[in-house]
């Protein structure tokens, strides 16, 4: 069987999340490896919940937030951007693929993008292959 | 323990027809602490409701799983079932199978896979959630209205009827807004003054109106029921207290300033009223074209006044007003078109954008409604362009929807105040509007030439000084083009306001691609908008004609009086808390919180957060390093249960 | 008289004087431990502790420490060396102590040596300055001229290393670990009680001193330390296993200086990086 990798999304509910729904509304098609956790704010994503996704076995996280400047919460994302690169440069560091962990700026006009980064984002996941090194091996 | 019932619903064919649902629900029942789970074809239906109220009577249920569309979509709705049925409204969890799940797959494989890692997830989470209780607050019964365009002043009017107090802020120094600057409006040819401006007077005789002109919003603070706004009231450096508008000072003013009103075409007086209908009708002094502020000296309009009304001193000052909702309403622009060099707006004299058009018309404007041009000449030809800038992917994509039927109009007035021959040059006519059609056809018999293709360009004509060539591609005939002609109008896309961005900050506002302000939900939630108890009407949410803009404003005018009525209302409950066992006394909360709702209590070493400034963002808890803040709805057990529940399968 | 002593003598003279004129309660310096390469932190608290105040090159302890424990307005003097002077500034930008209620000994000082390897401790394994940043006393010569390396030049070998190299190497060290929170006792800015490991609601990762909990544990540590570790290196010279944790907290804080251009404890007017933002931070950072 192919390797069908597992992506777990984390997404803003006031943009990335809205944004995934119009992409739905307007019936655009992206690959189903992802599963999407809502929070309020990127801003609301603790570091320990990307190294918790990976040794639950997630191939690749995706993160999505309201673009700088538009955050529900003003500033939310500002932190998150701080927040989350510092997170990539330790898994990258301990020499985890950071490529596993992609953070996008999607708004809730984004149906488009958010349908184009899944889709990009899965494919970059295939190639990396399974993620083997922080998943809790049963 | 607890008792979970998991309702799958199929929408009809849209989720069924890419997920498998008696599947889903057979899967379902097979997850841990679910004891019922079912399928049904409209789960938001009175039946599909009642059927969940049923089960949680009937098995005791505790927890309810909704797995439907989106929660942006009905979450409100299974709420209220389940709170009707006697359960926490916090105990329900949707999980969207619709438009992240069937919507965007057409493999019934993939989206029965994908929906039961979800409803695993869901599961999971629902088995971590807990009651809660919403706070309740006070309503401030106010209500702010920005921007007095037809639709700031028609909501205005609209809820100052009702008897609730309304603070009318614009930023020019007289309501009316675009529709003030207008002759007729289509399709009736009616006169835009003769509608409008009765309206903006009874703005002004309204007890319930405070009129802010010449105001902008610097800050907005607090929330839904509780807006803490201020207004910088711009100098004027007339004190209208004063002032018994008699105008003389305009009279006697020597200054040079350009006529904003009448779209830079002619000079205004340095202190002046735009024009003679304006509401307030009393004068502001432009400091950049007054003679005294540029030379130090003249202060005639000083020595004209009777009043004493002239205040040179006068500063720029801030009032602060409480409101409890407030509508959006800041109207457009008229998308600069000098950087479309083949149109030659701004190069050539004898091309105009439509609403220096729309001033020719007017007889109080700068012509005094005879149509003449920049070389004082009346046009013997004139070519109208239609969607410059807009339906174009190198500039705006979206269709500015007004110009069709003011083209038509220009047209008609045209025919009916020259001789000039008149052609439009459109790529297609919309005339999707009530009457709209009708006054199509009737400029088809006014001897109008209609050319179906987008003017292309416009030169000089090198054999006529001074006239002008309009260049196109008649896509009936497939021909070019080259139509010699003294007067070429465009018919601009129509933009957010320049400053639509600080608007959007200020108000915290969602904006699409061309930056109009996003509603909740384009179809079903139009005037409200991400932020709670902030409304938008008119075409600062995108291009629309007078009754929609007015029908917008009533709306709009409802929805904030849903807000305002109550005295109370209740807010999310999806606040943070500390437990201040686990605070480490970082105070990480206090540095980053944009309400500032985390404060630290220095006596005993915690923070402690005001949830009535607490907003649900969860910043709080990610910066926490001790795990002390509790992000209720998104607690980390709650999120770290989803994702161990979602990667599952 | 050896430069050591000569800090030593300084240091319980101002001991001496501070306690005397009541000006602080504690002080937080060096005691005798069980022998000469083994002095111990030591809190003197009357003139007659000032006694037992020692200082050599083996004195590594970090003292900002132990300026935590204290209750909030209790008067301190606190003995620091330059990385300590830096956790200092750390904990005042922190609001865990007041600048007012600290006399900042400062000790400038180059070649103390790890107890355990007798190695001169340099640049390798710590920020490697010599002065400290922030003092209001300096009981002994300013260093000047002995520039030392670049705190960051060790990482080069590491940052060389292909990915699945690293990965290897890290693994092999985090799976050494114990799980006896050595580095986390040694650690200045490691203040939090409880700290997120021990708890259980939510429980990050498993107690039991195997791969994935240890992995969780010094993963979220380093983010927790991110932009605050002012590189005394004292968790891993505490470490019993002998985790190179510097080497990575080294290189968080290499990278959180080149993405926010601001190094940790050098200023008390700056915010930990990590609870702060600037509009104009670049969304390269997040390539």
């Amino acid at each position: 069987m192919s390797f069908e990798p597992k992506i777990l999304g984390i997404a803003c509910n006031w943009c990335t999340y809205t944004g995934a729904d119009l992409a739905g509304t307007t019936r655009l098609k992206y690959p189903q490896n992802l599963r999407v956790v809502r929070v309020m704010c990127s801003s609301r994503i603790n570091p320990s919940f990307i190294f918790r996704a990976f040794q639950l076995g997630a191939d690749g996280v995706l993160v999505g937030g309201c673009h700088p400047g538009d955050c529900h919460y003003n500033t939310g994302n500002l932190y998150a951007r701080r927040r989350l690169a510092t997170t990539k440069k330790i898994l990258e560091f301990a020499g985890f693929e950071p490529g596993r962990l992609r953070v996008e700026w999607i708004s809730a006009s984004e149906g488009n993008k958010f349908a184009e980064v899944v889709a990009e984002f899965t494919a970059q996941i295939r190639n990396l292959g399974p993620q083997a090194k922080l998943k809790i091996q049963e | 323990m607890s008792r979970i019932g998991v309702f799958v619903c199929h929408c009809g064919l849209n989720i069924a027809k890419t997920v498998r649902v008696s599947e889903l629900a057979e899967f379902a029942a097979t997850l841990p602490d679910v004891v019922v789970a079912r399928d049904y074809k409209f789960m938001c239906s009175t039946p599909g409701q009642e059927m969940i109220q049923h089960d949680i009577k009937k098995y005791n249920l505790d927890r309810v799983i909704v797995t439907a569309c989106s929660p942006l979509m009905h979450e409100n709705t299974f709420r209220k079932v389940i709170e009707n049925a006697g359960l926490n409204q916090y105990l329900l969890t949707i999980v969207n199978i619709r438009e992240q799940v069937s919507w965007v797959t057409s493999d019934i494989e993939e989206g029965t896979a994908k929906s039961k890692a979800l409803l695993n997830g869901a599961v999971y989470r629902a088995r971590l959630l807990a009651p809660l209780t919403s706070r309740v607050i006070d309503v401030n019964p106010d209500v702010m209205v920005i921007g007095a365009g037809i639709a700031g002043i028609q909501a205005a009017l609209e809820l100052a009827n009702t008897g609730k107090k309304v603070y009318l802020v614009e930023k020019n120094s007289t309501i009316g807004g675009h529709m003030a600057q207008f002759d007729k409006t289509f399709p009736t040819l009616d006169c835009s003054a003769c509608i409008l401006t009765p309206k903006m007077d009874n703005v002004l005789q309204h007890k319930n109106i405070s009129m802010l002109t010449y105001c902008e919003v610097t800050e907005v603070k607090g929330y839904v029921g509780n807006f803490d706004i201020t207004i910088k009231q711009k100098a004027r450096y007339v004190d209208h207290s004063k002032c018994n508008a008699c105008l003389a000072c305009t009279e006697k003013c020597p200054g040079k300033g350009i006529s904003e009103w009448d779209e830079s075409l002619v000079k205004r007086k340095a202190i002046y009223i735009p024009f003679p209908q304006a509401v307030p009708q009393k004068p502001i002094i432009d400091k950049n074209s007054c003679t005294y502020f540029l030379k130090g000296k003249c202060r005639l309009c000083e020595k004209v006044c009777e009043q004493k009304a002239i205040d040179f001193e006068q500063q720029d000052s801030f009032i602060n007003v409480k409101v409890g909702a407030v509508i959006v309403a800041t109207g457009y622009d008229l998308m600069d078109t000098k950087p479309l060099v083949q149109y030659g707006y701004g190069k050539y004299p004898g091309v105009y954008n439509a609403l220096e058009v729309e001033r020719l018309f007017n007889s109080a404007g700068p012509t005094a409604g005879k149509v003449t041009q920049r070389d004082g000449k009346e046009p013997q030809s004139i070519a109208i362009l239609h969607c410059i800038g807009s339906r174009d992917k190198n500039y705006h994509e979206h269709c500015s929807r007004v110009c069709c039927m003011y083209s038509l109009k220009f047209a008609h007035l045209f025919k009916e105040k020259t001789s000039a021959d008149v052609y439009q040059f459109y790529i297609d006519m919309r005339a999707a509007g009530k009457g709209y059609e009708e006054f199509y056809n009737r400029l088809l018999e006014e001897n109008v030439k209609f050319i179906r293709g987008k003017g292309a360009r416009v030169t000089q004509s090198t054999e006529e000084p001074g006239r002008l060539i309009v260049e196109a591609e008649d896509t009936i005939t497939s021909k070019f083009m080259k139509l010699p002609v003294d007067m070429v109008v465009l018919s601009p896309a129509i933009v957010p306001r320049a400053d639509y961005k600080d608007i959007a900050r200020l108000f915290n506002l969602s904006t699409d691609k061309q930056g109009f302000f996003m509603e909740r939900h384009p179809k079903i939630a139009p005037l409200s908008t991400m932020s709670e108890g902030i409304f938008i009407a008119g075409v600062c949410q995108g291009p629309k004609d007078i009754p929609d803009t007015v029908a917008q404003a009533l709306g709009a005018a409802a929805e904030a009086l849903t807000i305002v009525v109550k005295d109370k209302m209740e807010l999310e409950a999806t606040t943070a808390m500390v437990n201040p066992a686990s605070c480490c006394g970082c105070q990480n909360c206090v540095r980053v919180c944009p309400y500032g709702a985390p404060a630290f209590n220095y006596e005993k070493r915690v923070s402690e957060i005001n949830e009535a400034l607490c907003k649900g963002c969860g910043l709080c808890a990610s910066v926490c390093p001790s795990s002390a803040i509790i992000a209720r709805h998104f607690t980390n057990e709650q999120v770290l249960a989803e994702m161990e529940g979602l990667m599952e399968f | 008289m050896t430069e050591f002593k000569k800090i030593e003598e300084n240091l319980k003279t101002e001991a001496t004087r501070l306690l005397k004129e009541g000006l602080v309660t504690v002080v937080l310096a060096y005691g005798k431990g069980f022998d000469e390469n083994h002095p111990m932190p030591y809190a003197a608290k009357t003139i007659a502790d000032v006694e037992n105040i020692v200082f050599n090159e083996y004195c590594n302890y970090n003292m900002a420490r132990y300026l935590v424990r204290y209750p909030q307005g209790t008067k301190i003097a606190i003995a620091v060396k330059a990385a300590d002077s830096r956790a200092v500034i750390q904990l005042i930008q922190e609001e865990k102590v007041k600048r007012e209620n600290l006399v900042i000994l400062g000790i400038p000082v180059q070649g103390m040596k790890n107890p355990k390897t007798g190695e001169i401790i340099d640049s390798k394994t710590t920020c490697g300055m010599y002065n400290p940043v922030l003092y209001d006393l300096l009981l002994g010569e300013e260093v000047h001229g002995a520039k030392s390396a670049s705190p960051y030049d060790v990482l080069a070998e590491y940052e060389k290393m292909d990915k699945e190299a690293r990965w290897e190497f890290w693994k092999k060290e985090f799976d050494k670990c114990i799980r006896c929170y050595a580095c986390r006792k040694a650690c200045p800015m490691c203040y939090c009680d409880p700290c997120f490991i021990d708890q259980s609601k939510p429980k990050w990762a498993d107690k039991a001193p195997q791969s994935p909990g240890n992995m969780m544990y010094h993963l979220t540590r380093f983010h927790h330390l991110a932009g605050r570790c002012i590189d005394c290196g004292e968790c891993s010279r505490a470490c019993p296993v002998d985790i190179p944790l510097y080497l990575f907290h080294k290189k968080v804080a290499k990278e959180c200086e080149e993405m926010f251009n601001q190094a940790a404890g050098m200023s008390i007017e700056d915010k930990p990086v990590l609870v702060d933002f600037r509009v104009e931070d670049s969304d390269k950072i997040l390539e």
